[in-house]
């Protein structure tokens, strides 16, 4: 079998690129099996440009029993086959990956085990996966390569064994202990999801382009992803415009990409939102969410309005200069939460505010004697009337 | 996303000078040793408007909901003897309208109502600047207690 890996040789061990795909089929336990399921893959397989995902394979070729076989293979072959992620993913693999090339597969091994499950598709661990793998070194495969020819050969066969690709997401979790059957399940369940974890159906060489496509498209739901797409994120230049890749199993129209990047724009920002506002670290979902933040603009302004009216009961006392001096008082960040406590009694006491001033202690009505004079009877009065919130 | 939510110490500052000197504009007005619930709400009214717009100026015309916020407040000062008038008339139609559209309020609409300038966005730029907008009214709040806790003493 030549390096070239014709379609021909599928089965071949000893070509370069096939025989990668080989070790993972034979892991896989089943020669015809993997006859027929790597014919297409072979193809594929010729593409010697696997650099990027090279590192995919790391946990299954620790697994697979062909490590003699893998050795004269370019290492990237092997990489890719071992599953299918998105192309990003692969991409951003590659650098993590110095030995590849014509090393030997035991340094590959080894540098593989050290490697984070991260940066291998998460299904690397199975050998006994057959169907997945499959459809995961088909996906690699296409994804790495570079012609779109090979994706169309792959395309078929992987979309047989589509809760295969969603494995990617498990990256951080799989290990070489990896059980493939709760890897199908978590794919199964990834499924409905939302296709998060698609392969993209083309393999951009372009590690600045894939980068924009993780960049869009690793939003939310693929944490793993994103874990490895940051660390590569800073390689990336940037581009004028997002190059947006349709993922596996869905709809290639341009309405339904676009859709795709406004959701996950939107998501993204949710996710920052959630960073912001006070205890909302285990919300999941939109709706719960947009309350929580609602809730939290609302009573951020009851508490202007509740402070501005405590200052317009205190007194002019002090001069100009010491406004100078308050300034420079207020650059530090005061924690003084205290004074809200005092409106409490006339006001509804949101969450928030016991939240944000836990050690809040009344405070405030010792400090102003005139002010409890004031609020009990104007509070409820006239602060609902001067609620609306804003101007 | 490279949008920062992160307001500079320039912002907090120059926020708080503009509030403290607008503060102390208003105190000069008033002369009444023990005020008034009238102006006491007058009062409250007013240091609010002055403390928004103090953010509204410090932010600057960086972000949409200063921007609007801005307006709002300039476009006031200057119509609001004109609208007075109007106002009275126009109130009958409010009031039925707004039983109307209260029940059809989604969370969205909601979220437009509180950050100043964000009916004419959409979701994806309303929650950037409902985010910036949290965390100014953040700094705001504190800004304010550390004042009021000042003056208190």
């Amino acid at each position: 079998m030549g390096s070239s890996g014709d379609n021909n040789d599928g089965l071949a061990f000893q070509s370069g690129g096939q025989s990668v795909v080989n070790c993972q089929s034979s892991g896989m336990g089943g020669n015809p099996f993997f006859a027929s399921a790597w014919d297409p893959v072979v193809s594929i397989s010729q593409h010697e440009n696997f650099g990027g995902s090279s590192m995919l394979s790391q946990s299954e070729l620790t697994n697979s029993p062909y490590p003699v076989v893998m050795e004269n293979q370019g290492i990237s072959t092997t990489s890719h086959l071992v599953h299918y992620q998105s192309g990003s993913s692969y991409v951003e693999l590659v650098p993590k990956f110095p030995s590849y090339g014509s090393g030997s597969f035991s340094e590959m091994v080894s540098s593989f085990g050290l490697n984070e499950c991260g940066q291998i598709a998460n299904t690397g661990c199975h050998p006994n996966y057959t169907t997945n793998k499959e459809a995961n070194i088909e996906r690699t495969i296409a994804n790495s390569a570079e012609s779109q020819e090979d994706h169309q050969l792959t395309e078929e066969p992987i979309t047989g064994a589509s809760p295969d690709g969603k494995k990617r997401k498990r990256v951080g979790e799989s290990n070489s202990s990896y059980d493939p059957n709760k890897n199908a399940e978590g794919e199964r369940l990834k499924d409905p999801s939302g296709h998060s974890s698609d392969v993209q159906k083309e393999q951009d060489e372009k590690k600045p382009r894939t980068e924009q496509n993780s960049g869009a498209n690793l939003r939310g739901k693929q944490s793993a992803k994103q874990a490895k797409n940051n660390s590569h994120s800073g390689e990336a230049p940037n581009e004028n415009y997002i190059h947006v890749r349709a993922r596996r199993g869905q709809a290639t129209n341009s309405h339904s990409l676009a859709e795709r990047v406004r959701r996950e724009k939107i998501s993204e920002r949710m996710r920052l939102l959630q960073e912001l506002v006070p205890g909302c670290n285990k919300i999941t979902g939109k709706a719960v969410m947009l309350d929580e933040i609602i809730n939290y603009v609302q009573s951020l302004q009851q508490q202007v309005e509740f402070l501005s009216m405590k200052l317009a009961t205190v007194n002019p006392e002090l001069s100009n200069d010491i406004e100078k001096i308050l300034s420079k008082d207020i650059l530090h960040p005061r924690g003084s939460n205290a004074a809200l406590m005092g409106f409490v009694p006339g006001m509804n006491a949101h969450p928030y505010s016991h939240g944000i001033f836990p050690a809040s202690i009344p405070v405030i009505s010792n400090a102003n004697p005139q002010f409890p004079s004031v609020p009990h009877t104007t509070l409820d009065n006239d602060l609902q009337s001067l609620f609306p919130n804003g101007i | 996303m490279t949008s920062i939510y992160q307001i500079n110490s320039a912002t907090r500052i120059r926020f708080a000078r503009r509030f403290l000197i607008s503060l102390s504009r208003m105190r000069r007005a008033s002369t009444l040793g023990p005020p008034s619930d009238e102006e006491i709400r007058t009062r409250t009214r007013r240091i609010r408007i002055v403390s928004y717009s103090s953010m509204a100026f410090a932010v600057g015309s960086s972000r949409a909901w200063s921007r609007a916020l801005v307006l709002k407040i300039r476009n006031r000062a200057r119509f609001r003897g004109i609208l007075r008038n109007k106002c009275l008339a126009s109130k009958k139609k409010r009031v039925i309208k707004r039983h109307k559209v209260s029940r059809e309020m989604s969370k969205t609409d909601m979220l437009r109502r509180l950050v100043p300038g964000g009916a004419g966005m959409g979701i994806c730029g309303l929650l950037e600047e409902t985010a910036h907008y949290m965390t100014c009214l953040a700094t705001q709040v504190k800004v304010m207690q550390s004042i009021a806790d000042h003056y208190s003493k």
